[in-house]
């Protein structure tokens, strides 16, 4: 998967290490020193990675920029501040957070989730498991039968929810609000009820399922 | 104890009392009066020898009967022409005064003007009769004997119809009038004193409005314009410069805190680069031909790397936190929701790890009045402390317990060494002062107990 990164860093030894990381990933990596025209080749890329410190503008304008300008651009921030501090600024638009000093595998492994919701609408399919995913065509192919499976649109929709987040665990009260778009309502058994119709069509077999997992006492999850 | 309630509202009240001074004047005021009056009339008999001011010749029946002896002591020795004379040019001055002389002889002289009921010769019978009738009569009457009352020159009459000296006794004559003047005046008395007083409380009430109904922004008072440059009006200048102080003492505030976050910021920026650039430079050499024990020299150097920059964090976090310029926003949160979430974050880290979460957190949510932010940095310290601290316990417990008396507690536990239990990492005791400041900012109870057999942290809302 050749995507293209807008990578925004001042520090040359960190910046040029990262580069190199990323191109040896597979990965077309853009760097810039400033965020001076950030927004101008924010256009061409799938993914913004975004320090927060940085010379003349700060890492927080920029991204709150190209966020105004590209809404569906993820944005990766990365700093070198304390937690609390960039809590303190906000970080509403930043798509996920990385604090330095990172292992270069978590970036990898955050650029791959966040280039998925970005990148997600290409043709080509996510494989899970024995699923095939077009996200593009709204279908779901069982490779073993080879025959698409029908879900009904809030199936469709948790499942889709539970893909986006990938390998984290989303809790009942994440999960249900985003897909009914109301508040949750503890002890509410719908959420539980659509799980196990989904199982249901989407497992090799449902009383031992491979897909959605259950963390118990939280939520669900789709392992990466 | 409803009296004393009362009592205490009705000494506040400047309203009350003002009305209670008003009554008590009211009931004092016909008492007032009459006494004013009769130390008026004691003061003028007292001390002056003259009417303090005569507006009217007839207005004092005294002056009159005074006026009358003195010209008859004058008369004493003086012929019978030289008293009608003098009679003649009293006349003159006095136009409404009908007077009259008898002499020695006891025979009727000179009348002016002429009385036909008056005798020719005055009997003794006759004289007691006249005085008689003259005392306290209609017309006021005066007698003096000419020269004195041996001199046996005889004596002179003035009469004089009371109308032209009724203001004399004006009690006796217009009551009514006397009253309704007093009325219309304490009307008048009142409903002045009652507009000061209500002017002077509007002007109060406006100030104590603009002292309790702060700024949306700022959170301080708004200063007020000025009215008089009395009393209230230099209250009122002493306020605005009061607020003015305010103004300038939260903009201080402000810079500092700003200057203070620049500086942890900054120097946190400082301290990670440097770490972040060894963390490269430690990939970089993973990937070259290593023996065993330098790829075990490299592992330990990295999570050496990742505690040093948690560390940092959390002592610089701390410092911010402890200068007290970081203001929470507290608002009722259902925490079990952000235990839960903040726990599905972690629990890829705690899977890696190899420790086995148990969560069971009652249904009902728990609504604590918290700073959310906070809550979660409160959590996300307790959760890496048991990474880096209790991971030899494979175990991280995430409960609710009920206790009487309290709404909910959440328990989080492990099975590792203990705080005093010689973890390989040290560090904890920032991470946890961390927790403590925390929690005691939020209104939080927090409880740890710790043995070689685990960890149990307690929390609940005080």
């Amino acid at each position: 998967m050749s995507s293209s990164i807008l990578y925004i860093e001042d520090d040359h030894e960190i910046g040029g290490w990262v580069s190199e990381f990323l191109k040896d990933k597979g990965y077309e990596v853009r760097w810039q020193l400033s965020g001076e025209r950030a927004v101008e080749e924010a256009a061409a890329c799938a993914v913004v990675i975004l320090d927060v410190m940085l010379p003349g503008l700060d890492g927080f304008t920029i991204g709150q920029r190209i966020k105004k300008a590209y809404p569906g651009l993820p944005i990766l921030m990365l700093s070198a501040r304390t937690a609390i501090d960039d809590k303190l600024q906000g970080l509403e638009f930043a798509d996920d957070y990385l604090t330095k000093p990172f292992h270069p595998d978590e970036l990898a492994a955050r650029l791959e989730v966040l280039l998925r919701r970005s990148v997600v609408k290409s043709a080509e399919p996510l494989r899970v498991k024995h699923l095939s995913v077009y996200e593009a065509e709204n279908r779901i192919v069982n490779e073993d039968t080879g025959e698409e499976t029908l879900l009904t649109g809030k199936q469709y929709q948790i499942f889709m929810y539970l893909l986006q987040h990938q390998g984290r665990v989303m809790t009942k009260e994440q999960i249900y609000e985003s897909v009914w778009g109301e508040s949750y309502i503890e002890g509410d058994k719908t959420l539980m009820v659509h799980i196990r119709y989904l199982r249901e069509k989407l497992e090799r077999d449902p009383a031992t399922p491979e897909i959605i997992e259950t963390v118990r006492g939280l939520g669900y999850r789709v392992r990466a | 104890m409803r009296w004393r309630r009362n009592r205490g509202r009705f000494r506040k009240s400047l309203t009350n009392r003002y009305l209670l001074l008003i009554s008590l004047a009211m009931i004092f005021m016909p008492i007032m009066f009459p006494l004013a009056s009769i130390l008026y009339w004691f003061v003028n008999d007292t001390f002056s020898e003259k009417p303090a001011v005569p507006v009217e010749k007839y207005t004092s029946g005294t002056v009159l009967e005074k006026m009358w002896h003195e010209e008859a002591a004058t008369l004493s020795g003086a012929s019978p022409e030289a008293i009608e004379r003098r009679l003649h040019s009293i006349q003159l001055e006095y136009p409404e005064i009908s007077m009259f002389w008898v002499d020695g002889s006891n025979e009727t002289r000179l009348q002016m003007p002429v009385q036909p009921s008056l005798p020719e010769v005055w009997s003794a019978p006759y004289t007691v009769q006249f005085m008689k009738n003259a005392v306290d009569g209609d017309p006021f009457t005066s007698v003096a004997f000419i020269g004195g009352e041996v001199s046996g020159e005889g004596f002179m009459v003035m009469q004089i119809p009371r109308k032209y000296i009724s203001v004399q006794q004006p009690i006796a004559s217009e009551t009514a009038m006397y009253g309704l003047f007093i009325t219309l005046m304490s009307v008048l008395f009142i409903v002045v004193s009652w507009l000061f007083f209500v002017r002077i409380r509007k002007r109060l009430l406006r100030l104590r409005s603009a002292m309790t109904s702060p700024h949306t922004v700022t959170g301080l008072p708004q200063p007020v314009a000025l009215t008089k440059l009395d009393e209230i009006g230099q209250l009122e200048e002493g306020y605005n410069h009061m607020v003015i102080q305010l103004e300038e003492g939260q903009r201080r505030q402000r810079e500092e805190e700003e200057l203070r976050k620049s500086l942890i910021a900054n120097l946190s920026h400082d301290l990670r680069t440097p770490l972040t650039v060894i963390r490269s430079h430690i990939f970089s050499m993973e990937r070259e031909p290593l023996s065993e024990k330098g790829k075990e020299s490299l592992s330990l150097i990295e999570s050496k790397i990742a505690d040093l920059g948690g560390l940092i964090d959390n002592m610089l976090s701390y410092n911010l936190l402890a200068s007290g310029k970081v203001k929470l926003n507290m608002e009722p949160t259902d925490v079990l929701r952000t235990v839960k979430e903040s726990a599905a974050a972690w629990y890829p880290v705690w899977e890696k790890a190899g420790i086995e979460p148990d969560i069971q957190v009652r249904d009902e949510p728990l609504n604590w009045n918290v700073d959310v932010l906070w809550f979660r940095r409160l959590l996300d310290n307790l959760f890496q402390n048991v990474v880096r601290h209790a991971k030899s316990g494979q175990y991280i417990g995430i409960h609710t317990e009920e206790r009487e008396g309290l709404e909910g507690m959440l328990v989080i536990s492990d099975r590792g060494p203990g705080i005093e239990g010689g973890s390989q990492n040290k560090g904890t005791g920032i991470g946890l002062a961390i927790v403590d400041h925390l929690t005691r900012e939020m209104g939080l109870g927090c409880h740890v107990e710790s043995s070689d057999e685990g960890t149990r942290i307690s929390i609940w809302r005080r």
